[in-house]
């Protein structure tokens, strides 16, 4: 009897161990939605794979000819910049480079910035650990981008505590200057 | 016996310092016409509340330090030492205004990783960093490679006899002419020679590769100034895989080797001793071990079979090698790319490019190709000892502008800083080990720092522990003084507290 329930015992622990290999083989479908920093973290992983991401485009288009890099940030900062009042989260960018044929990356019409909080894309390509046509660099090479959600221009609000503290400042400035040139005039 | 300082001597320091101080506050005025000009209000703020800060300080020791001395040895140690530490703690105002930074301590870390030309960063959210920000960081690195008591030389210590002192206490024993005010300046004029060039080239084939003007003339200069003074600060998360680009990337390479060169080679070819970069010992030293871990790295590539091309060796091993060697850190490959992509040989490739490092009295970091250079010689010369009859005697040279004839206190002023080097290196790596980081990424980031490079693979993060943020903070800080005017910090510490007898220090 205790021969048959270790038995069972076994035999389960053994089909929970597989099923455990199993779903982590599979834990990724080709042109899923792969968080960047698995990208980069498992760069070999998913070399050559199709895969999806999803973010916001920050700094520039820059078109060179047909195609043209934009780049790609999917971090807490993508959801709400630190200019917009997001929370400091204890990193930097994670960001990711996309090749994307030109006429796709036009309807782009904020890049994420100091003043703007840019589109937020959604893109389907190939990742390249160490791309053959670019000199190693990594990236993705899109085969569909879709903008997702239009970016906005981020109101700065002037920050009074800081202006009250350049004028409370300015006035120790100028007593000190005063002081001195007193001092100096004595002194000569 | 150690005397102790007067207060004459405390008050002098301080109004050395303060001078130093508001050198800062001037050069704040930059980053604050970029904030207005992209009217950036906010930012304005943080830069008016930074000078008006530094501008307060210097008033106060002005009214209350002023003494009618000069400086001594002594003094000018301190105040390189004790300044670059307060230039800090006032510079990081508009770091931490900005709210990029988690804390002051954060905020302090960069700003000693731009003074000092490293590069390691832990700014937060720098893709939406505003355009005054990034002015300030790249002009503190840019400032900071010459030197910021050479930027007080420059305008404030005009007159001053004591100048050469806290000159050469910041690591430039060099004078490229007579007048120690007339070298700083001499050293300012190369650098912004250079600066309008390489901008200029930078900007070409930005607006070539699809950037707009404006931020391509922003992102022209911030490179530059990046790479030129070997600190490696760019202004996208990214750095130089932003741009995609092999035109930037040769450029920039051009601008960190040529930027990693001691100022007194710069200074002898201008005035036409064009041989002097052939025969000169550091172009020589760097040469070497140049060939050296390039041979490295090519073994650890082919092992691990990710860069195949020589496309992708140049632009993702050599690049990032040569930028490890000139101290600089500016890099083609994300940071866990150096563990993950290239292998362990590769990764101690760089390590010992980054220990190594670039010339004395340049803008870059590390042992340098001048002790590099002494301590090979001077080793060669023992063998040739060895095997020579015991009544020859074995003399070695080196040339550095001029011929230098190797001696017992060159080897130990030589051995002394290579050694200084060598504990903060390994302190700093088994810190981290301590903490739970790999070996590898543990010593690589703990001599990037060390070093003043920046590369970084990936330990640097706002998340790391505080202790290691502050190590970090003082390796940089010791590696780019040169450990001199630390000692002397230190020294002045053991004075106060012990000293005996109330004496002018010498």
């Amino acid at each position: 009897m205790r021969k048959a329930a270790a038995l069972v015992l076994l035999s389960t622990l053994f089909l929970l161990a597989l099923a455990g290999t199993l779903s982590a083989s599979v834990a990724f479908t080709p042109g899923e939605r792969v968080p960047i920093t698995d990208l980069i973290e498992n760069m070999k992983k998913f070399d050559g794979k199709v895969v999806t991401i999803q973010g916001q485009v920050v700094g520039d288009g820059m078109v060179r000819g047909a195609f043209a890099w934009v780049t790609v940030d999917d971090d807490p900062f993508s959801n709400k910049s630190v200019e917009e009042g997001g929370a400091l989260v204890g990193m930097s960018n994670i960001s990711m480079s996309v090749w994307a044929p030109s006429p796709d990356v036009e309807p782009i019409r904020y890049y994420g910035g100091y003043k703007n909080q840019g589109d937020t894309v959604r893109v389907t390509g190939v990742f390249h650990r160490a791309c053959p046509e670019h000199g190693g660099d990594t990236d993705i090479h899109a085969t569909s981008f879709a903008v997702l959600r239009p970016g906005h221009g981020i109101v700065h609000s002037i920050q009074y505590p800081k202006l009250i503290a350049v004028i409370l400042l300015s006035a120790v400035i100028a007593l000190l200057w005063y002081a001195l040139k007193v001092r100096r005039k004595s002194a000569a | 016996m150690i005397f102790r300082p007067t207060s004459k001597d405390l008050k002098l320091i301080a109004w050395g310092i303060g001078r130093v101080i508001l050198g800062v506050g001037l050069i704040m005025a930059i980053p604050l016409t970029v904030a207005i000009a992209s009217t950036e209000w906010n930012t304005v703020l943080d830069f008016l509340v930074g000078m008006t800060a530094c501008f307060t300080f210097w008033l106060i020791t002005e009214n209350t330090c002023k003494v009618d001395r000069d400086l001594t040895w002594f003094h000018g140690l301190v105040v390189a030492s004790l300044g670059w530490l307060v230039a800090m703690g006032f510079g990081a105002l508009p770091h931490f205004l900005s709210g990029h930074f988690k804390s002051y301590l954060d905020a302090c870390f960069d700003l000693m990783s731009g003074y000092t030309t490293t590069g390691l960063i832990l700014i937060q959210d720098l893709d939406h960093a505003s355009n005054g920000l990034n002015m300030w960081r790249h002009l503190l690195t840019y400032a900071g490679g010459q030197g910021i008591i050479v930027i007080a030389l420059t305008f404030l210590f005009a007159g001053s006899a004591g100048a050469f002192k806290i000159y050469a206490s910041e690591g430039k024993e060099e004078k490229l002419l007579p007048n120690v005010i007339r070298t700083a300046r001499a050293i300012w004029m190369i650098s912004l020679t250079y600066l309008v060039i390489g901008s200029t080239f930078l900007f070409m084939f930005l607006m070539k590769d699809g950037m707009a003007a404006g931020r391509g003339f922003l992102h022209s200069v911030w490179l530059f100034m990046g790479a030129w003074s070997t600190g490696g600060f760019a202004p996208m998360n990214l750095n130089l895989l932003y741009y995609h680009s092999f035109a930037i990337e040769i450029i920039t390479l051009v601008i960190f080797v040529i930027g990693s060169f001691n100022f007194a080679l710069h200074y002898a070819v201008w005035t036409g001793k064009r041989s002097e970069i052939v025969k000169n010992i550091e172009v020589r030293s760097f040469t070497i071990t140049m060939m050296i871990t390039t041979f490295m790295l090519s073994i650890g590539f082919s092992k691990f079979g990710v860069y195949n091309s020589l496309t992708e060796f140049f632009r993702k091993g050599f690049y990032n090698l040569a930028s490890g060697h000139t101290t600089t850190g500016n890099s083609t490959v994300y940071a866990t790319s150096f563990y993950k992509e290239f292998g362990f040989i590769a990764m101690w490739a760089i390590i010992l490019a980054m220990a190594i490092g670039a010339s004395a009295c340049s803008t870059g970091g590390g042992f340098k190709g001048l002790r590099m250079g002494i301590f090979t010689k001077s080793l060669w010369g023992d063998i040739k000892g060895l095997v020579s009859p015991e009544s020859a005697v074995v003399r070695e040279k080196i040339h550095h502008v001029k011929d230098i004839w190797i001696d017992e206190s060159l080897l130990k002023g030589t051995m002394l800083v290579l050694i200084s080097y060598m504990v903060i290196y390994g302190v700093g790596g088994l810190l981290g080990i301590m903490y739970g980081y790999s070996p590898s990424v543990s010593f690589f980031d703990a001599v990037s720092a060390g070093s003043n490079t920046g590369l970084s693979a990936g330990l640097t993060t706002p998340l790391m522990p505080s202790l290691l943020k502050v190590y970090y903070i003082f390796m940089m800080w010791a590696g780019r003084l040169e450990f001199m005017s630390v000692f002397a910090l230190f020294g002045l510490g053991i004075a106060i507290v012990r000293g005996r007898k109330v004496g002018a220090l010498r």
